[in-house]
């Protein structure tokens, strides 16, 4: 375990912080700021928010002796990303009201407001829960949001699945009433014992843990990224069990040598929902025990898996869990996609799959989208279900509904948007980055869409405009569009300048490399333009860019699933 | 019949003596002789009046200081002087003055000092003779002013109307108002030697101005400190300057310039050219100069609309009107008419800017904080005039400015605490405040209260108020931001909400300032303060009064308010 002398700044807060209450209170009843006090920053995260400000103004507001434009990100907490038509309207007047009304669909599978200035905090998080939804533990260091394949058509039993993820998010959720008093005037609980959090204590995890849930053979929420990845195994429509792989995660810090994305391995299986659940928990505890809380950025599981071992861990969790894991069973993945347009699952239900890029919801000169969902939503018709490729199903529509649906994403062009849409832009993904993200060193959701137009021409020169290959963007190496796990991934450096990588596979299961550094516009452009070229000219038959790439050596093999930063 | 040794030293005292050192002595003198023996100095004048009152109406000082001056050295030749601020002084009394000295200044646009107004008021409703009142009147004013020390001369005549009789003429004082304020006060001195008996000499005109120290200053920078989205448009405008001398708590002066376009579309109305001449406080001096630096062409008082109506010969309705309007509907005849016109007019008024940066703290520099005045003329957007003309100046250009001092507006002792209550440009005098007892390291404890319409965009001087709180400068701030929320929220309620605290703080001595708008701003504060008194120091609304009566004759209740 690690040194107790050397805990990282964050440890003590959370310590201290009375149950993830710290001074927050006081922090809202400041005036004098728009800001909140640095270890409340840290807090309020666990309450699903991250205190943020608008980086274009910075300059210009500090000339006029103001404070930088504070204001604060929140983050849903949605098992398996699901919404009601209700719940999607609510959404909606909430983002109208105290945000900057744009709905940022995320890379895993939630939605996020952004520009919520303090004041309008509590009455956003009172009218979240007036609708049944909340963001406890979407952010900070503990279980985030648990993943499940979106579309119910990849498999008869997905409802089955999709209450699985529920189940390990509810397990996983802390205990402290501390939202509730905050935000919800809930009375203060008398005696913390209350509260008492036998699996996260008073410190919590060392860093932030992910889980997700897939049904193969197609790997939409990027499985292997996670901390656990659950990968159910089903045989003739019925659940055998599930696989379980850890120690996910993909951030690397630039210049740090110690930091790597990494892939899960799969550890073993095992066959009931109970032992499952008993699974995960116990791999929990373990990273909460033994993973490393003096240096935040060696915190993830990964790391603690690296550190002691696979055959340690494995061993270790049996001891735990009190049974023994099976051999994984065979499983295999095809692909990594949304399946856009209209699909009809076994039930007869249908599921309308759009594009929303880099997951924008909003209405702009050349779409109204946001005013279709919401007459979508109005109909009641039709739940709402985000991918983790920032899209959206509307989903579960009755055969009789189904015109009505149509008509609507019709009427507001979403149909001939989602259709126009080249394959190579409904692929991509692109995080948040600047304007709002503190830790951004370049454009990526701002920039992808011109530079995806700058790159569709020179696929069509080559002809390989209908090549289903997968690029990510990001502002930094944090890795928050999973740029690593990309046939082509972008990360920036600095302003205007991308490292390009290369060498990852079309499933997801083999992480790309640094091909060239610190590439302009201008760069990146020739060295696709060339590598198209290749790639059209020397490719075997149906070969895959990611492949193809690794086979031509622009990349040297992976040392296995790690990628180095 | 003195020995050549004592006529010597005689002259000598006498050649070295003020007038004022003379009066004693002849007094003295005539004392010792009517007593035909030595007795204690000061001796009483033969026959002299020994009791007299003063009451002075002042806004920022200067009146209550030649008050107290006269009254010193009307106690040197033993003369009892009770001297009394016009808002202090029950006006009931004045049928029972003998004799009764006004100095009082004039302000607004021509308005009583607020600390005059009630007394003013007074002896303008009829109904009451002052039989036995004799008096004098000492005006002070600014001929920048279009109504040059309008309040002193209405008391002047009012107490004469009220049959008062005037045993020392008016003075009128313009800026450099030290020599004929002493003057006067020596006339009076003078008179009263003479048991007062009336001397009729023709009021003394007020010389042309020439005291007022002009500076010219350098725009160093000039920023908008709200940030878009606001409604309003404030401006920090960092002058600057070399050896100017003020203090925290003044002002300065500007005079604008009129729109060079205006003044073009006037010479043309008034077919004349630009190089025509008129005679201007005795000099000849081109119209085209007058018109553009000197003279009021915008928003004429209905006063001068009415002269203009005489000498166009038409009737105009009572209106308040700019110029270049009135040439073009009631059209002058002929350039002579217009120079009659010229003449007609009045200089325009300087505005006064609070003082926002500290000596101290920023040498060789002068900041204000300028918020562009804006108003709709049947539903056209236009700008106050100097606003306007600061808003828009651009690094290094020049500056003209006169400081004007207030001396009713300043610091304590360094260790005395302090309430500061600025919303809007209020704020300029008290970041003159706080930087010069953050510069000078005063021990007293700092409380600012301050409001704007919109916490993101309006909040002046953030960073810096935030600064002041961490180093601890600031021990409190509170805001309001009255349209952040449905219902209004303004600086008196968030006093209010502080009440217990802030009353605290007054009964331990601290000393509270108000600046910003008058109305209602400084109303409402006001009437805050003071059921604040009430409520936590349990006085009934009368007591509360008192109490800030008391508080504002030991200077610890301070108000600049426009
Ligand atoms: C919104 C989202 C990107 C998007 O455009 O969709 C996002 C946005 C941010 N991520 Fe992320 N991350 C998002 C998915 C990811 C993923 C992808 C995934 O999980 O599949 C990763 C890589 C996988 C992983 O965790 O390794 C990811 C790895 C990070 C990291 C690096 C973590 C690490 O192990 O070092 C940080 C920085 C940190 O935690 O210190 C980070 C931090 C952030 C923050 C909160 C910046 C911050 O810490 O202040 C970003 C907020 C920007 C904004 O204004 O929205 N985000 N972040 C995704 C929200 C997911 C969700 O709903 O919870
Ligand atoms: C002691 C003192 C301190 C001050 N400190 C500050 C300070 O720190 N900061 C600050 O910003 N101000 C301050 N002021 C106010 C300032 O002096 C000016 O009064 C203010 O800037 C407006 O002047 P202006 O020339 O821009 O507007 P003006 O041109 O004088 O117009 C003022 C008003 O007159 C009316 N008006 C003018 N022209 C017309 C027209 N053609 N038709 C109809 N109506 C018209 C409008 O109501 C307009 O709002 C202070 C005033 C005083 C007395
Ligand atoms: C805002 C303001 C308005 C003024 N208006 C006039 C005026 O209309 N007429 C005038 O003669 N003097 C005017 N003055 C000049 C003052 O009367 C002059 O400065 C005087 O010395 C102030 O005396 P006090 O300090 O006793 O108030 C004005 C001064 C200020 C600050
Ligand atoms: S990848 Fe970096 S820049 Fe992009 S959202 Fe995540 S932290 Fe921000």
């Amino acid at each position: 375990m690690s040194d107790k002398n050397s805990l990282s700044a964050v440890e003590k807060i959370k310590q201290e912080s009375n149950g993830l209450r710290g001074t927050i209170v006081e922090s809202l009843e400041n005036e004098i700021t728009g800001a909140i006090s640095e270890e409340d920053q840290a807090l309020i995260k666990f309450h699903g928010m991250y205190q943020q400000d608008d980086r274009d103004r910075r300059e210009e507001r500090s000339e006029k002796k103001l404070e930088r434009l504070f204001s604060f990100m929140i983050r849903l907490r949605l098992a398996g990303g699901f919404l009601t038509p209700e719940q999607w309207i609510a959404t909606h007047e909430i983002a109208g009201e105290n945000s900057t009304g744009i709905i940022k669909i995320t890379t895993r599978q939630t939605v996020q407001l952004h520009g919520i200035i303090k004041s309008k905090i509590k009455p956003t998080i009172q009218a979240f829960n007036e609708a049944k939804l909340h963001s406890i533990a979407t952010c900070g260091d503990i279980n985030r949001n648990v993943l499940c394949t979106s579309n119910p058509i990849q498999s008869p039993i997905h409802a089955q699945i999709f209450h699985f993820a529920d189940r390990i998010s509810k397990l996983l959720m802390p205990k402290t009433r501390a939202y509730y008093e905050i935000w919800l005037g809930e009375e203060k609980i008398a005696d913390r014992k209350e509260e008492a959090d036998p699996l996260y204590n008073d410190n919590y995890l060392p860093r932030k843990f992910k889980i997700g849930v897939v049904i193969p053979p197609n790997n939409d929420i990027d499985v292997l990224a996670n901390d656990i990845g659950l990968i159910a195994i089903i045989e003739n429509n019925e659940l055998k069990g599930f696989n379980i792989a850890i120690g996910g995660g993909l951030s690397t810090t630039h210049g740090n040598e110690e930091t790597y994305a990494r892939l899960a391995t799969v550890i073993g299986f095992t066959d009931t929902e109970e032992k499952i659940l008993k699974a995960v928990y116990e791999i929990v505890t373990i990273q909460r025990d033994y993973g490393n809380r003096s240096d935040r950025k060696l915190a993830r599981l990964k790391y603690t898996l690296d550190k002691y071992g696979e055959d340690w861990f494995r061993t270790e969790l049996e001891n735990r869990t009190g049974f023994k894991l099976e051999e994984p069973r065979p499983y295999t993945f095809t692909s990594r996609k949304d399946f856009y347009g209209w699909v009809q699952s076994h039930d007869g239900l249908w599921h309308y799959t759009m594009f929303i890029e880099n997951g924008r919801v909003m209405d702009d000169e050349k779409l109204a989208m946001k005013t279709a969902l919401l007459e979508v939503a109005r109909t009641g018709k039709a739940h709402f279900r985000f991918t983790c490729n920032q899209n959206l199903i509307l989903t579960d529509i009755k055969q009789e509904d189904k015109n009505t649906i149509e008509v609507i994403l019709h009427r507001f062009n979403i149909i001939g948007h989602t259709e126009t849409a080249s394959v190579i832009r409904r692929n991509a993904m692109a995080c948040t980055a600047l304007n709002t993200c503190p830790l951004a060193l370049a454009e990526a959701q701002r920039y992808l869409p011109s530079l995806l137009t700058l790159i569709e021409p020179l696929l069509a020169r080559h002809g390989l405009s209908d090549e289903d290959i997968i690029l990510r963007m990001t502002g930094c190496p944090n890795g928050c569009a999973r740029p690593y796990a990309a046939e082509i991934g972008f990360v920036g450096t600095v302003l205007g300048r991308y490292n390009l990588h290369l060498g990852g596979d079309n499933e997801g299961t083999r992480l790309n490399k640094i091909y060239k550094e610190n590439l302009d516009e201008a760069a990146i452009l020739s060295e696709l333009d060339m590598l198209f070229e290749v790639y059209k000219n020397e490719r075997d038959h149906g070969e895959k860019f990611g492949d193809f790439a690794l086979r031509k050596s622009w990349v040297s093999a992976p040392a296995g699933f790690l990628f180095r930063g | 019949m003195v020995p050549e040794q004592k006529l010597k030293t005689f002259l000598e005292l006498i050649k070295n003596s003020t007038s004022q050192e003379l009066i004693w002595m002849n007094g003295y003198l005539s004392g010792v002789l009517s007593q035909g023996k030595e007795s204690q100095a000061p001796a009483q004048v033969k026959n002299g009046i020994n009791k007299i009152t003063i009451v002075y109406g002042t806004e920022t000082g200067n009146s209550k200081r030649l008050a107290t001056s006269f009254a010193a050295t009307a106690k040197k030749v033993g003369i009892n002087a009770k001297v009394v601020s016009m808002d202090q002084y029950r006006v009931t009394d004045l049928s029972k003055e003998e004799y009764f000295f006004s100095i009082v200044s004039t302000h607004g646009e021509g308005d009583p000092p607020a600390s005059a107004k009630k007394f003013y008021d007074h002896i303008h409703q009829n109904g009451f003779q002052l039989g036995k009142l004799k008096y004098g009147v000492l005006a002070l004013g600014d001929t920048s002013y279009p109504l040059f020390c309008k309040i002193g001369e209405d008391v002047d005549e009012q107490l004469k109307k009220l049959g008062g009789s005037r045993i020392v003429p008016l003075q009128k004082c313009d800026v450099d108002f030290e020599d004929d304020a002493n003057a006067w006060i020596n006339n009076a001195l003078h008179i009263l030697q003479n048991n007062g008996t009336v001397v009729t000499a023709p009021p003394v005109v007020a010389k042309k101005a020439t005291g007022r120290k002009t500076f010219s200053g350098k725009i160093l920078s000039n920023i908008n400190l709200n940030d878009f989205g606001s409604g309003k448009e404030t401006r920090h405008i960092e002058i600057a300057v070399e050896d100017v001398d003020y203090l925290p708590g003044d002002s300065i002066g500007v005079i604008p310039e009129n729109p060079g376009a205006a003044v073009e579309a006037i010479i043309s109305l008034a077919e004349i050219t630009k190089e025509q001449t008129v005679i201007y406080k005795n000099e000849p001096q081109s119209i085209y100069d007058l018109l553009l630096q000197k003279l009021n062409i915008i928003y004429l008082p209905e006063r001068v609309v009415k002269k203009y109506a005489e000498i166009v010969q038409q009737d105009i309705p009572a209106t308040r009107i700019d110029l270049v309007d009135l040439l073009k509907i009631y059209p002058v005849k002929d350039a002579h008419h217009f120079v009659d016109v010229v003449t007609a007019l009045e200089p325009i008024a300087p505005r006064l800017y609070s003082i926002a940066s500290s000596p101290e703290a920023h040498s060789d520099e002068l900041h204000i904080t300028v918020a562009k005045n804006n108003f709709r003329v049947h539903d056209e957007l236009k700008y106050g005039l100097t606003s306007d003309f600061l808003v828009k100046l651009k690094e290094e250009a020049p500056l003209n400015f006169y400081v004007h001092p207030n001396s009713q507006f300043r610091l304590p002792e360094e260790d005395t605490d302090i309430i500061m209550i600025g919303p809007g440009t209020g704020i300029a005098p008290f970041r003159s405040f706080i930087a010069h007892r953050d510069a000078t390291g005063a021990s007293g404890k700092n409380w600012l209260f301050f409001g704007e319409q919109h916490f993101t965009t309006d909040f002046l001087y953030q960073t810096e108020i935030q600064n002041w709180l961490e180093t601890g400068v600031l021990t409190k701030v509170n805001v309001a931001f009255s349209r952040d929320q449905p219902q209004k929220v303004y600086v008196q309620h968030k006093m209010l909400r502080e009440g217990r605290i802030l009353y605290e703080w007054i009964e331990s001595g601290a000393c509270v300032y108000v600046c910003g708008t008058k109305d209602p701003m400084s109303i409402d504060v006001e009437n805050t303060l003071l059921q604040i008194i009430g409520e936590h120091g349990n006085r009934s609304a009368e007591e509360a009064l008192q109490y800030l009566d008391q508080m504002k004759e030991d200077g610890k209740y301070m108000k600049d308010v426009y």
